[in-house]
């Protein structure tokens, strides 16, 4: 079985069992948890202030769930069969005939805080001055995978015929031209963008991504903690992939 | 070869140097200031590093070109004469207003999908056929060897002048398809394109005449509008505030260029939207639908419920029905027709005695009665509202009987002809200039011309059959009712062997032939079963122009973006040296020389632009074919959104039909004395009735041995075969059947077991997908894998053909939808596909890389 079917049968899963209540699963001490994570990050690195952070926007909602935006990203970087820079998961739930379905969209998400680049041992990975893209200067990867099990989000991704691993730098040529990634430019039904994530959360960003009426958020249901890293996207959520 | 070595040649073929990227490219030097001070790496001509920016690129716009409902602009980015990259229509091919990001509702964007993204892959797929070959092992075999050109065209032309000679002019079957096609010049077409004209004017065709997709749905909108141009443009479907997808799912195929994100604007905009279909679909989750399940095969009869409790309620707009229609009641009816039914007293059950209440339609259909009124009173009572008639349910026996329900609903309720309404059927919009190849008396002529899915039957049954039981087209001449003995077969753009119904049948009947000759860019399972295999040129090695065939205004041009690989060749030339070998290539492409073989570029040249000519001319296009060239695409702005028939409503102008009005009694088909003498064959009721399909989940004798029913719809990934054997686009999907969960969980079957999947006519292998979105008592399995017949003759690969039923409806309408199976988990491999565990057949087109 190709990978495609951990997205909605591990992701359904989860559905069900957050269904089933919270009592099913062992419980944490997320108090404790938060405060290790801000300990453990300002006892190792101090991350990059961007001049203005670029983040993605995806309408989990409106989203057809064509991956014209995957094949467009493998085309662009060249990628063979393996790796996948993004990733539209596939999310169902429900009993027949009360179903429901949505989709959500997710490379890498040049995290405020990345978990990838203070794990790397050879200082591959970097974040961006002027807009806080991450990327990996692959002359300097050694293949050692830290960064891939550090990432919350599965953003890193093994490349077998190079030895290296590698991630969305959200085509940073193209914004470099002026112009918006190949994902974001390739989406058929306008419901993937990018932009200065702080404007996106506010709602003063134009983009067709939002419709009207709309609200954005920065968690959806299956997704991990947006407070372990600080990502840069967010969401038109599904009102079944809605997070109190 | 291995597995492995695939993979890895794969893997060097499309992989782009990261490490060439940071040297080369200033982009990240930012932030790793070390590499500030390197100079540039210069790019070399071929392969893919090191990674070179698009404005360091060749920018040539062409278009997708394979056999879907749309067409989309691609932007080659390429280096020497290599493809580096694929973008999209990204508003700078607009024309003057145009610009990077321009897109609005009225010029948006012609943004690829995901198959039309993953076309260099195509292109260098280790799959290409850059060579003709000539069959050396027992047909099917997938034994081949290398010829020159000059041995594999003396070869057929040879053959196909015994064949002739020996068994008459009507011994070579045409099967060509649209799959290597929408351009206007290098056309592959079942009816009119290249292959039709050079075997029709040979004097040796039999053609094929029902249309795998949509046969039904054509009878049904010629039936009743008398033209299949019965659709809107894709930009009206914003203006509707109630779109009913009746077994439609624009998620995966995408008719029009934009249907779906018109569609997004509808919903942004108030529009309600509803979903008939065993699957809760993609689209219905991004339109946020309400999901109405319903058995296969039997939409007619929940449409007749639906017309009941509309004329019942009195909900019909009679004006609309006194003015343009024929038949829907008894005022309506033409005086000819004295003593026949007419479409209300029968939905009323005055005829039969059976009235086609909502109760009756629910023990048909399995939709509950009180869905049945509600979807009805909605439906009547929202004005515009669009039921979009899909071809899906129009793929079963009697499919036309759905679509002229269809209609009928339409028209009842005066949604036809008016903004936010819809009149689909066939669905095709505005008209485009569609012929720049040579057109004239010889574009279509055959000596018989039969129901495309019964050419195996014809074989294995010579001559002891009757002319009904082939779909004969009837003939003013002597060969009128004359069977057919086929004794060769040739594809153009053409997959049909692993497309058509009940494979296993065709592989009896190809034993038979004297000759397969098989014209594609791809080794192709049907290629396998060729005797020559002609290598063509793909739409990114030869010179035409794009037009999407559906739905869309606009041309996009598609020059030689690269030079043809290897020995390949279009398939216009390869038509054309036959033809001289024949002695009639002067006639045949009369714009040629005859070194056209080896010199074509003047020649395409000069058909493409007196195409354009009759574009500036009878559309009005405004600028000249040297500006359009350069410019890539013509967007039409047309003075009115294009909804079908909107003039015949307006300004009363007739309907193509014989009363001139929307024929729900068909004239046609009331005044057929012998249906045997027609192309159908069996009677057709002239309204739409119920009909009781060759079998469904209702016929409980056949329901306990084959207790799931089959659809087949078509897949997102693929267009129908093509493009299965993209790494690419295997990433993104299983070849696998889709089961309800409940129904799962009673055979003890989880998402991932494989299942054997069988009935009378064969066994397919493939794994499980266990979900809530299917209704239980169907399964799913999408059309056009690649067949892949083990020693006991088992498809591992999952085609579903290998249990379609090849008896066709009769109007011609395929019955891929009508089909009963069982399955268990089985212990036997599926194999999914060539780049995997499947059996290579690309070591028989080993080209030493």
């Amino acid at each position: 079985m190709t990978d495609n079917h951990s997205g909605p049968e591990s992701l359904a899963g989860v559905a069900a069992a957050e269904e089933a209540g919270d009592a099913a699963r062992p419980s944490y001490d997320k108090e404790r948890i938060k405060v290790a994570v801000a300990e453990r990050k300002r006892t190792t690195y101090t991350p990059v202030q961007p001049d203005m952070q670029l983040g993605f926007v995806h309408n989990n909602m409106d989203c057809i769930g064509c991956r014209a935006c995957e094949i467009a990203c493998k085309d662009k970087n060249g990628l063979a069969p393996g790796p996948r820079f993004r990733r539209v998961m596939y999310v169902e739930g429900g009993h027949f005939p009360d179903v429901f379905a949505y989709k959500v969209n997710m490379s890498c998400n040049h995290c405020a805080e990345p978990a990838c680049l203070p794990t790397c041992p050879t200082g591959a990975i970097f974040k961006r001055q002027k807009d806080g893209i991450v990327d990996i200067d692959s002359t300097l990867c050694i293949g050692c995978r830290r960064c891939e099990a550090a990432c919350p989000f599965g953003a890193p991704q093994f490349d077998v015929t190079t030895n290296t691993v590698k991630k969305c730098n959200m085509c940073v040529d193209e914004i470099d031209a002026g112009r918006k990634p190949y994902c974001v430019m390739g989406c058929m039904m306008r419901v993937l963008d990018i932009g200065p994530i702080d404007q996106i959360r506010a709602g003063t960003y134009a983009t067709k991504a939002v419709g009207p009426g709309d609200r954005t958020v920065r968690q959806v249901r299956n997704m991990a903690n947006p407070e372990l890293t600080n990502p840069s996207i967010a969401f038109v959520a599904h009102p079944k992939g809605k997070v109190e | 070869m291995s597995h492995d070595d695939r993979t890895s040649i794969l893997g060097s073929a499309l992989n782009v140097s990261r490490r060439g990227f940071m040297q080369g490219a200033a982009a990240a030097g930012a932030a790793a200031g070390v590499f500030t001070a390197l100079e540039p790496k210069k790019a070399e001509a071929f392969a893919y590093e090191p990674y070179p920016r698009d404005d360091e690129l060749v920018t040539v716009p062409t278009s997708c070109a394979h056999n879907c409902g749309s067409r989309h602009m691609l932007v080659a980015h390429k280096k020497g004469d290599v493809i580096v990259r694929l973008s999209t229509d990204d508003g700078r091919f607009q024309g003057p207003e145009g610009g990077y990001g321009y897109d609005t509702e009225q010029v948006p964007q012609l943004r690829a999908c995901l198959r039309g993204r993953s076309y260099r892959a195509r292109l260098y797929s280790a799959e290409r056929l850059l060579y003709p070959m000539i069959r050396v092992g027992e047909r099917g075999e997938g034994k081949f060897k290398r010829a020159s050109w000059d041995a594999a065209l003396d070869y057929v032309a040879q053959k196909m002048i015994d064949i002739k000679q020996k068994h008459g002019p009507q011994a070579l079957l045409d099967q060509s398809y649209a799959g290597a096609s929408y351009g206007v010049l290098h056309k592959s077409d079942q009816i009119e394109g290249l292959l039709g004209r050079f075997l029709g004017m040979f004097g040796c065709r039999t053609s094929s005449w029902s249309v795998p997709s949509y046969q039904a749905t054509t009878f049904s909108s010629r039936m009743t509008f008398g033209t299949i141009e019965d659709g809107n443009e894709d930009d009206a479907y914003a203006h509707s505030k109630l779109i009913i997808m009746w077994g439609w799912n624009p998620a995966y195929t995408f008719h029009g260029g934009n249907t779906f994100y018109y569609m997004r604007m509808a919903k942004q905009r108030g529009c309600r939207f509803v979903l008939i279909d065993p699957q809760y679909t993609d689209a219905a989750s991004a339109y946020d639908a309400w999901w109405i399940p319903i058995r296969p095969a039997t939409d007619a009869a929940m449409m007749a419920g639906m017309a009941y409790y509309i004329f019942t309620n009195n909900l019909q707009d009679q004006d609309f029905i006194n003015r343009f229609t024929q038949g829907v009641d008894a005022g309506t009816m033409p005086g000819w027709a004295a003593g026949k039914e007419n479409f209300k007293d029968y939905i009323l059950g005055t005829y039969d005695g059976v009235p086609k209440t909502p109760e009756w339609a629910a023990a048909i259909c399995g939709v509950p009665a009180t869905d049945i009124v509600k979807l009805a009173d909605l439906y009547a009572r929202t004005k515009p509202a669009a039921l979009k008639a899909s071809w899906a349910p129009g793929r079963n026996s009697n499919g036309e009987q759905y679509n002229r329900m269809a209609a009928a609903l339409q028209a009842i309720t005066g949604n036809i002809g008016k903004l936010g309404g819809c009149a689909e059927g066939v669905g095709k919009g505005w008209h485009a200039e569609g012929v720049a190849y040579p057109y004239d008396e010889f574009s279509n002529v055959w000596y018989a011309s039969i129901k495309s899915d019964r050419w195996a039957h014809l074989v294995l049954n010579y001559p002891n059959l009757k002319r009904e039981e082939i779909g004969l087209w009837p003939r003013g001449d002597e060969l009128d009712g004359v069977v057919p003995n086929i004794r060769g077969i040739f594809w153009q753009g053409s997959n049909w062997f692993n497309q058509l119904t009940n494979i296993n049948k065709q592989i009896q009947a190809i034993k038979k032939l004297d000759l397969v000759v098989c014209n594609d860019s791809t080794i192709t399972p049907s290629g396998l079963f060729a005797d020559v295999l002609f290598p063509v040129a793909t739409h990114f090695e030869r010179h035409d122009v794009a037009l999407p065939w559906y739905k869309g205004h606009y041309y996009i041009h598609r020059p030689k973006v690269i030079q043809p690989m290897g020995e390949s060749k279009t398939d216009f030339q390869i038509y054309t040296e036959l033809a001289y070998r024949l002695g009639f290539g002067e006639r045949y492409n009369p714009r040629a020389s005859r070194d056209y073989f080896h010199h074509d570029d003047a020649v395409d040249e000069a058909y493409l632009t007196a195409w354009w000519d009759k574009v500036q001319h009878h559309q009005g296009a405004d600028i000249s074919w040297e500006e359009f060239k350069k410019r890539g695409t013509y967007k039409f702005k047309l003075p009115r959104l294009h909804v079908a028939f909107q003039d015949q409503i307006e300004k009363g102008i007739p309907f193509n039909t014989p009363s001139g009005k929307i024929e729900i009694l068909s004239t046609t088909l009331a005044q057929t004395q012998d249906f045997t003498r027609t192309a159908w064959g069996y009677p057709i009721p002239s309204i739409p009735k119920w009909t009781e399909p060759f079998e469904s989940l209702n016929h409980t004798d056949k329901v306990k041995d084959y207790p799931f029913h089959m659809i087949t719809p078509h897949p997102r990934w693929r267009t129908h075969s093509i493009f299965h054997n993209i790494p690419w686009l295997r990433e993104t999907y299983d070849q696998e059947i889709t089961i309800n969960a409940t129904d799962a969980a009673g055979l003890g079957i989880k998402n991932g077991d494989v299942l054997e999947v069988w009935n009378e006519r064969g066994k397919i292998v493939l794994p499980a997908y266990v979900t809530e979105r299917v209704m239980p008592g169907v399964v799913v399995v999408h059309e056009g894998p690649w067949l892949d017949v083990d020693k006991d003759g088992i498809d591992r690969s999952g085609n579903p053909d290998f249990l379609t039923l090849d008896q066709p409806s009769p109007a011609g309408g395929f019955a891929y939808n009508t089909i009963l199976v069982n399955l268990r988990k089985t212990d036997l491999n599926h194999r999914p596909g060539w780049d995997q565990l499947a059996t290579s057949r690309a070591h028989v087109f080993r080209r030493g890389v």
